[in-house]
């Protein structure tokens, strides 16, 4: 039977508490930190050779709906009770709301160094050391809402722009495209302002610190902000049924795609795993 | 079984871990293989120097004017200067062959900065990974803006393995 992920703003004490535990037990046996490198390895730029599976890529979405598969796999070995919740930033947008509260994530970090000094994540409780972190640091560092030079979350016209296209994706399937649900929600933007920024990339900026850089799975809230993108899809799938992932086949070899995106039926690296089978894991899990 | 994307049958089983060599292999091949198609468009792209305007909507059509050298004496091709009290240092290493179109090295007060390039021609660090910039100063620029107060970037040699600057799979084989 399915099991639920819900709305962390909606969890019990006691889940909350077992949440954070579980993700405390991950990291304490080595295993959370392999999640960090994994996604590290993962990042192909779309202006480089090579095949793209995470970002900027149609795979996207199948790709990090497994990445979390395989983390609350993880983390139902330590408690099966647990599930990843997800954070929705179109509601819960205050620097001091959920997931920001010392039962949960902890807060904002200090203006000084950006470290985050409170909650079970905080550097000092001596459960969450970074050690595969692009600076030398080894506290989680956050710069909520960016203090310099402030930026705002995605807003639910922001996520019904992406949920309103029907097309999944469109060549040449990368960073480029203007259509397309897939690009809408991952959110490569052009030019500066605010345009550089879109729903998921923005979420990234928002949270800023680890979250902004090739490390971000450093920062918890990955998850929750994963889960929230990985609901977006489901909603996007409830809205435009006759609609499936694209590209369904690969581009051919006269293409500057060959070989570079993942189609509907081929493997989904490192799994051995399509598109196609993750477009529904209704059976494993639902959205509350 | 599956399909994979070299079209080869897949049967792997094992621990991600393993297949994730494959991946990087793969990826170096490309790598070596087809880095003539992106020829001359670095050089281009990599001689802009930040620009400072605005666009707006979500729509496309951001094409970088051509513009001067870095103005510090080094050419298009290489920068040194001091920003927010950080020491930018970069260079495009010259390509080597014709297969190959150079690639940029920096350090921010001594320590790499892998930078990657996107399809549009614009760059990103990463300390700064969900969006990019007209061109690798203006990156550096914006990876340091970044960087909290006396945070440095963590030496390549401290973490033994090329995945720290962005994975294999990048332009640092």
């Amino acid at each position: 039977m399915a099991y639920i992920r819900k709305d962390v703003s909606t969890l019990t004490t006691g889940e909350r508490r077992r949440f954070v535990r579980a993700l405390l037990e991950l990291k304490r046996r080595g295993e959370y930190d392999e999640f960090v490198r994994m996604h590290i390895d993962y990042y192909t730029s779309d202006g480089e050779r090579g095949l793209r599976t995470a970002h900027m890529t149609p795979s996207f979405l199948p790709w990090h709906r497994r990445f979390l598969l395989d983390l609350e796999k993880a983390l139902r070995r330590v408690d099966p009770s647990v599930t990843v919740p997800y954070w929705d930033w179109t509601r819960d947008r205050a620097t001091t709301s959920v997931p920001w509260t010392a039962d949960l994530l902890g807060g904002n970090g200090r203006r000084s160094d950006r470290q985050v000094m409170t909650g079970p994540f905080a550097h000092a409780t001596g459960n969450w050391t970074i050690r595969d972190g692009v600076t030398d640091t080894e506290f989680l560092t956050r710069d909520l809402g960016r203090a310099r030079d402030p930026i705002g979350l995605p807003t639910k016209a922001d996520v019904e722009w992406a949920l309103s296209d029907p097309v999944y994706d469109v060549s040449p399937w990368d960073s480029t495209v203007t259509r397309g649900f897939r690009n809408k929600l991952e959110g490569w933007g052009t030019g500066r302002g605010s345009t550089a920024w879109l729903n998921h990339n923005r979420v990234h900026r928002w949270v800023g610190g680890a979250m902004v850089g090739g490390a971000s799975v450093n920062d918890p809230v990955f998850w929750l902000h994963h889960a929230f993108i990985d609901l977006l899809w489901t909603r996007w799938q409830r809205r435009h049924r006759t609609h499936r992932y694209l590209p369904a086949e690969p581009p051919l070899p006269d293409s500057s795609q060959f070989r570079r995106v993942v189609a509907r039926h081929q493997r989904l690296p490192p799994w051995n795993v399509t598109p196609d089978q993750l477009e529904d894991a209704g059976r494993i899990y639902r959205y509350a | 079984m599956v399909v994979s994307v070299d079209g080869a049958a897949d049967v792997t089983t094992g621990p991600a871990r393993k297949a994730r060599r494959g991946t990087r292999r793969s990826a170096l091949r490309g790598l070596l293989g087809a880095t003539a198609a992106l020829a001359l468009a670095p050089l281009v792209a990599a001689s802009r120097p930040a620009r400072r305007q605005d666009s707006h909507g979500h729509g496309h059509g951001h094409v970088p004017a051509p513009a001067p050298a870095l103005g510090l004496g080094l050419g298009a091709n290489a920068f040194d200067e001091t920003y927010l009290g950080r020491h930018l240092l970069g260079r495009l290493v010259p390509p080597v062959g014709v297969a190959d179109t150079g690639r940029w090295e920096v350090t921010v007060d001594g320590r790499p900065l892998h930078l990657m390039r996107r399809a549009d021609g614009t760059w990103l660090s990463m300390v700064d990974h969900y969006r990019s910039y007209a061109d690798p100063l203006e990156a550096v620029r914006a990876a340091v803006d970044e960087l909290g107060p006396g945070q440095m970037l963590r030496p390549a040699a401290a973490t033994g393995r090329h995945t720290h600057m962005g994975g294999d799979h990048g332009l640092h084989p």
